[in-house]
């Protein structure tokens, strides 16, 4: 049970017991709208979440604008653009509590892999003429810029703990929201690891829970979506991992949608970066 | 900053801007300029960050850009993987079962019903009946906005049993045939039906519903094809852009009607995956997303690492499409107050349903265009 | 138990068992391939056992491989143990219901399916049988748990190969087969050696008509088996294997597993013993309906040694490590009085980087003398010895009204509950309540007064949970469980001199110790309390323990850690009051309640002044979800702090009083 809402503890007044119905507002950065989209897609709930709280800014689903306050700001995206620099701060100014949401927000999301690169190389390859195009050097998490009451990770997050979430914020109790490896939700469903019984390279024991382990019960390797969970002991996996494959195949595994966040950063520089055709076992054919 | 002297009111001035455009995907801005009826501007500005995907999946493989490019998008990430899979399953020769490309393509009809439903109900409906968001629609017409969440929902579902979860969902490559076949008998809900094929290439116009609808309309569903006949707005539809939310309602019923001929059409695929080696090639393809045509084209290299991507997003396509309608539109708003003005204007840009997430670099290319 | 005379089963008639088995609407549940590897679930024919597969395991390894010959039952243990039936990952616990100032909590009704476990191996018997035993090991138990496997019928096999990571033999557990479970089958290439274990399994068996087993087949079976046992060997000694473990908890081998552990719990989730679990709590929207269930935790996962604030007493992953394996090996024995591995080798195979317990054994405890002090000698605490019990009771919820709340300090208010549960009016000072709102999560509250009509609960306001019991209005309801633990020894005190001494929110458990010993003055002499508190107004009880100054037959004393001017009393740590006072500690009988380090330095203090340790008592805060000894949570080296505690001696606890993260 991690990211406790903001309690206030002792005597409340009989107004905040009374709950006013908070004012949310839901802003994004660099990202592709997937993690607030998630909040139209609780279909079941939407309506019902609408009428518990008073959604003041969420300009993909209304007119209606709000520069602040909020009492609860979801953010979703990376920072990576200057002006988005000013913006968070001036957003974390009027924000009781601020609530990052998804892989961009919690991590720097998969553009993050641009910090390993040539800033100015890539915006040359992608642009004709960059000139007009604004951007940092790096897509970083936004709890690098200001202070992050809580986050909801995944890219995308999870409707079931958005829900989970926002029945917490409105109940006032702490979310369920757990810190632990994917691998004990694959127990719970009796999912069959991937990695002893098929060999192949899955993240789940040093990514957080919470997606519900589809990977796995797909068939596939986690890919650490949900980013680093508590005593993520990324070194002792990519070790294992090392065991037959070289440098550039263990950087690729931890090179997703997490990829800035310290445990699976540490493996990736340790093995020569994201991986590029310029690693000399991947040299491009003439 | 802006022109502050001009305004509607009959002058035949009008000067709109939009600071960020709502009930859209994506961040954007509208800008559009009329100086004695003469359209001097008509822009709409991009100022989503740049995520530069093309440059990210170079030295990748193509499994992983599967995954990547889905998070171009959040709205519809199955069009990427699916532009994607099906680029390099022709580009290195991989067939695939035809059961789990029929599955694939109801996950791609579960993402078009959600993508339409998503923009019919909760995005462009609340213009029409003078609301600010569907939630505030829901106040006074909640059965309508409970009709559209269920239908998206439905569609969601499907992406969901298919692909394991409704964004960003696992390679359709590797569906685990069991998992279908458990989950799916409960699945059967009896909506109504079909979807012409998609894996044509098309044609250079605006893209999207509305032209699908006028120019491939044989290809509709006949309950589809029933539907919009009823509504007896062919002509409409054709040429005015305000009608798009009825091409688009028109698809969600082809969607639907192709899922569940899916469906009861399902058999378990023989095998789940098809084994493929990597290998050097040239991967291009292009699939109809919910908002038009979407192509990639990659160029693989010796290792089949990516050694060179282009990505295509149907916004991009239209943007300029879009302007275009702006600039002709604009001087019928003119007699207008300002704010009824400016809501006919972003009413007009939200027709197109655009992707602004997706298309981002392409759109600041012709903003250079423009300036 | 089991028959002497063996009957057989020939192979083309192994359908009848099935029919046998499912004739009084019992489902099968058997091992099968899924995704490359032998689970166990439910089978609609026998065609779906394994027939002609295997399993190679190593450490971090498990793969099926053809055998190429008809057997069904020709591998080990598959990946999943049979927990997953009678120790489902998800249990309901409760419904509630919290309709304005109406609480109703209810425990979900128990219904086990009817299964036949077929394909049970020794090491698995055993390990149902001990996972039985932990969770009937007290008063209060687990009765899903207990329902679900009385309800089985259990089929075993005997095992006829061996994998590299079996090592039942060491433990004690296999690979023969001879008892606890109802019928027995050993595997020839012509049929099956069946044997029963009990009536229930010989009333299945006499209805297939077998004719009786040759008795070439028998020791055809016997040869078998004792080939698997010698190609497994003694792998991992285990003859003093606890003591040396426990012997061995400074080791620094645990640090250096610590640098291959994922912590990622895969081992205690494949492990058919391990039972520890958490409590999941839900609600609607509207705060109304509130659920709880019963979900699989690990003693790996970080959440599990937190405690309220988010205090964790066990932070490093080389505790968790230690917990995981001492407890498995050596305070198993203390708990229950077996070992807690059966030797199956999960963890081995299913661990992500291969690592493997046989390994750490023999590095930590290898035979020879012991490397350290033993911490607390290996046997059951006298009086404690758990008996393992016909029938457990779940704990009922018991509704209670809000009569008042009184706020003591900013955070922390007493609420006097009104209840009438004979239980819970008859609770001892020391015990403790679960306090449930629906929605909320669930915590463990110290009684602070037993009145003839109900308790007071002085909560700190330290979460959500807490903050919206200090918030309840008068007339508002919660529900209880309880009364739990064990209270204040206050007899042992009697004709002795008595010293208290409380830090905090620390005076709430001891208030109702001081009501008791006040209610018999006459049997105590002198009665002495220290009080401290981080300032004056963290004071608990104020007017209360103001009036107890007044008394001429006691002393109190009190003293804060930091003051402003308005306090004119003592400033400073509360051992203060008495390493210096004129009493003789060898007269007295402690008890103490605050916290850890408040108590540690107390403790140390009252040794010095001659009070021993069988005679000092403390009560300790741990992570307590289920209140009863079966979730594992609050484990202390050989103790549930919840079952056998919260009260303590430091003659009971020894070395793991005070042992960082333990």
């Amino acid at each position: 049970m991690t990211a406790p809402l903001p309690v206030e503890h002792g005597r409340q007044s009989p107004r905040a017991a009374a709950q006013k119905r908070p004012r949310v507002g839901v802003v994004k950065f660099a990202s592709c709208d997937g993690c607030q989209l998630t909040l139209l897609d609780l279909e079941d709930e939407l309506l019902a979440v609408a009428e518990k709280v008073d959604i003041v800014e969420f300009a993909e689903a209304t007119s209606r604008r709000s520069g602040g306050p909020f009492d609860v700001l979801f953010v979703e995206g990376s920072i990576s653009a200057p002006e988005q620099v000013d913006e968070i701060i001036k957003l974390r100014a009027v924000s009781k509590m601020l609530v990052t949401i998804g892989a961009c927000a919690t991590a720097g999301g998969i553009q993050a892999i641009r910090n390993w690169f040539d800033h100015e190389e890539i915006r040359h390859a992608v642009y004709a003429d960059p000139r007009y195009v604004e951007s940092l050097a790096t897509s970083k998490p936004v709890a690098d810029y200001v202070a992050v009451d809580a986050e909801l990770r995944g890219c995308p997050i999870s409707p079931a703990q958005l829900k989970e979430f926002l029945t917490a914020l409105v109940t006032g109790r702490r979310p369920q929201l757990l810190d632990e490896a994917v691998c004990l939700e694959c127990k719970r469903r009796n999912v069959v690891c991937v990695a002893v019984a098929r060999g192949i390279p899955c993240l789940g024991p040093v990514t957080r829970t919470g997606c519900g382990a589809i990977c796995p019960a797909y068939g596939r390797g986690c890919y650490g979506c949900f980013g680093p969970r508590e005593s993520a002991n990324t070194t002792s996996l990519a070790a294992w991992f090392a065991d037959g494959r070289n440098a550039t195949e263990v950087s690729r595994l931890f090179s997703g949608f997490t990829a800035w966040s310290e445990p699976f950063k540490k493996i990736i520089d340790a093995n020569g970066g994201p991986p590029r055709l310029a690693a000399p076992s991947e040299t491009p054919d003439a | 900053m802006h022109d502050l002297d001009l305004a509607a009111g009959g002058s035949g001035d009008l000067a709109i801007d939009v600071a960020m455009m709502t009930r859209v995907e994506g961040e954007g801005s509208l800008r559009l300029r009329v100086r004695n009826g003469v359209v001097e501007e008509a822009r709409l500005e991009i100022f989503e960050a740049p995520r530069y995907f093309e440059q990210l999946v170079i030295g990748r493989t193509p499994d992983e850009v599967i995954d990547i490019v889905a998070r171009i998008c959040g709205i519809c990430p199955i069009a990427y993987q699916m532009t994607a899979v099906h680029a390099f399953e022709h580009g290195l020769g991989i067939e695939v079962d035809p059961q789990v490309r029929a599955l694939r393509r109801l996950m791609y009809c579960g993402e078009w019903i959600e993508s339409h439903a998503l923009h019919v109900y909760l995005l462009h409906l609340p213009d029409f009946l003078g609301y600010a968001s569907a939630l505030e629609l829901a106040k006074d017409h909640r059965s309508a906005v409970e009709a559209g969440l269920a239908l998206k929902k439905a569609g969601n579902q499907l992406v969901e049993l298919i692909g394991g979860r409704a964004i960003h969902p696992n390679d359709g490559l590797d569906i685990a045939a069991t998992d279908w076949l458990t989950e799916f008998q409960e699945s059967q809900v009896s909506w109504s039906h079909a979807l012409q094929s998609r894996d044509r290439t098309g044609r250079p116009y605006l893209l999207g519903p509305s032209s699908r609808v006028i120019l491939a309309g044989d290809q509709l569903h006949p309950l589809a094809a029933e539907a919009l006949a009823g509504t007896g707005l062919i002509e409409e539809i054709r040429t005015n852009p305000y009608r798009s939310i009825l091409a688009r309602a028109i698809e969600l019923v082809d969607a639907t009607a192709e899922a569940i001929e899916i469906i009861d059409a399902y058999e378990p695929p023989a095998r789940a995956a098809t084994p493929w080696t990597p290998g050097p090639g040239s991967a291009a393809w292009a699939t109809e997303a919910p908002r038009g045509l979407i192509f990639h084209a990659y160029e693989l290299d010796r290792n089949g690492l990516i050694k060179s991507a282009r990505i295509v997003p149907p916004t991009s396509q239209n943007q300029a499409g879009i302007e275009a309608d702006l600039a002709s539109f604009a001087p019928q708003v003119l007699d207008l107050p300002m704010d009824q003005a400016t809501h006919r204007i972003e009413q007009l840009v939200r027709s197109y349903d655009p992707c602004i997430s997706c298309a981002t670099h392409f759109l600041n290319l012709s903003v250079e265009e423009l300036s | 138990m089991v028959t002497a005379s063996a009957r057989f089963l020939p192979r083309a008639d192994l359908d009848r068992l099935f029919t046998a088995l499912t004739a009084d609407g019992r489902r099968v549940v058997g091992p099968t391939v899924v995704d490359g590897s032998i689970v166990h679930d439910e089978l609609a024919s026998f065609a779906e056992l394994p027939k002609g597969w295997t399993a190679e395991t190593a450490p971090g390894a498990y793969r099926l491989q053809p055998t190429g010959r008809d057997r069904l039952f020709d591998y080990n243990v598959g990946a999943t143990s049979w927990k997953r039936f009678t120790h489902p990952s998800i249990v309901p616990l409760t419904r509630g219901r919290r309709d304005g100032n109406q609480v109703v909590v209810e425990a979900v009704e128990i219904d086990p399916p009817k299964l036949a476990f077929v394909g049970v191996r020794a090491c698995e018997i055993a390990a149902l049988r001990i996972q039985d035993r932990a969770m009937r090991a007290g008063p209060l138990g687990d009765a899903d748990h207990i329902a679900r496997g009385d309800a089985a019928l259990v089929v075993a096999v005997e095992c006829a190969v061996a994998a590299s990571t079996c090592f039942c033999t060491s433990m004690g557990t296999g690979p023969e087969i001879d008892g606890g479970a109802d019928i027995i089958l050993s595997e020839l290439d012509e049929g099956f050696v069946v044997r029963t274990g009990t009536d229930a399994g010989a009333d299945v068996v006499d209805r297939l008509g077998l004719g009786p087993a040759e008795s070439l087949q028998s020791d055809r079976a016997a040869r078998q088996v004792g080939a698997v046992r010698a190609a497994i060997g003694d792998p991992v000694p285990a003859e003093g294997l606890a003591t040396r473990l426990r012997a061995a908890l400074d080791h620094p081998r645990w640090a250096e597993v610590a640098d291959r552990c994922l912590a990622c719990a895969n081992c205690t989730l494949v492990c058919p013993t391990c039972f520890c679990t958490s409590v999941a709590v839900a609600s609607d929207l509207d705060g109304v309906e509130g659920t709880t269930d019963r979900t699989w935790d690990s003693c790996f996962s970080q959440g599990f040694g937190r405690v309220a604030g988010d205090a964790n007493f066990r932070p490093k992953v080389k505790d968790r490590y230690r917990q995981w394996l001492t407890h498995k090996f050596s305070t198993w024995w203390d708990q229950f009085g077996s070992t807690g591995c059966v030797g199956c080798g999960r963890c081995i195979a299913w661990c992500p980087v291969g690592i493997d317990v046989r390994e750490e054994l023999n590095a930590i405890a290898p035979i020879g003398a012991p490397s350290g002090p033993i911490p607390w000698p290996l046997s059951p605490i006298e009086g404690r010895a758990p008996a393992p019990l016909a029938t457990v009771e779940p704990a009922a919820h018991v509704t209670a009204t809000v009569r008042s709340v009184s706020f003591e300090t900013v955070d922390t208010a007493t609420l006097e509950l009104v209840l009438d549960d004979p239980a819970l009016l008859g609770s001892r000072p020391g015990q403790f309540v679960m306090v449930e709102l629906p929605g909320f999560a669930i915590p463990p509250i110290s009684i602070s007064r037993i009145r003839p009509d109900g308790l007071n609960l002085t909560i700190r306001s330290v979460g959500p949970a807490t903050a919206a019991l200090v918030n309840l209005a008068t007339g508002a309801e919660v529900s209880l469980r309880g009364p739990l633990g064990r209270g204040w020894p206050i007899e042992a005190a009697y004709g002795r001199d008595v010293v208290i001494v409380a830090g905090g929110i620390g005076l709430a458990p001891i208030r109702p110790l001081i009501d008791a010993i006040l209610a018999e003055r006459p049997k105590f002499g002198a009665i002495r309390l220290y009080l401290g508190a981080r300032t004056p107004r963290d004071r608990l009880f104020v007017a209360e323990m103001n009036a107890l100054a007044g008394r001429t037959d006691l002393e109190i004393e009190e003293i804060v850690d930091r003051a402003g001017p308005e306090w004119q009393g003592k400033v400073g740590i509360v051992t203060q009051l008495f390493d210096h006072a004129p009493w003789d500690g060898t007269r007295a009988t402690a008890f103490m309640c605050g916290p850890e380090r408040m108590m540690t330095a107390t403790a140390n203090t009252l040794e010095h002044r001659g009070v021993t340790d069988e005679n000092c008592w403390l009560t300790l805060e741990r992570n307590m979800a289920c209140g009863v000894g079966t979730c594992g949570h609050c484990q202390l080296g050989p103790f549930f702090v919840c079952r056998d505690g919260p009260v303590f001696s430091l003659a009971e606890l020894g070395s793991a009083f005070g042992l960082e993260g333990l």
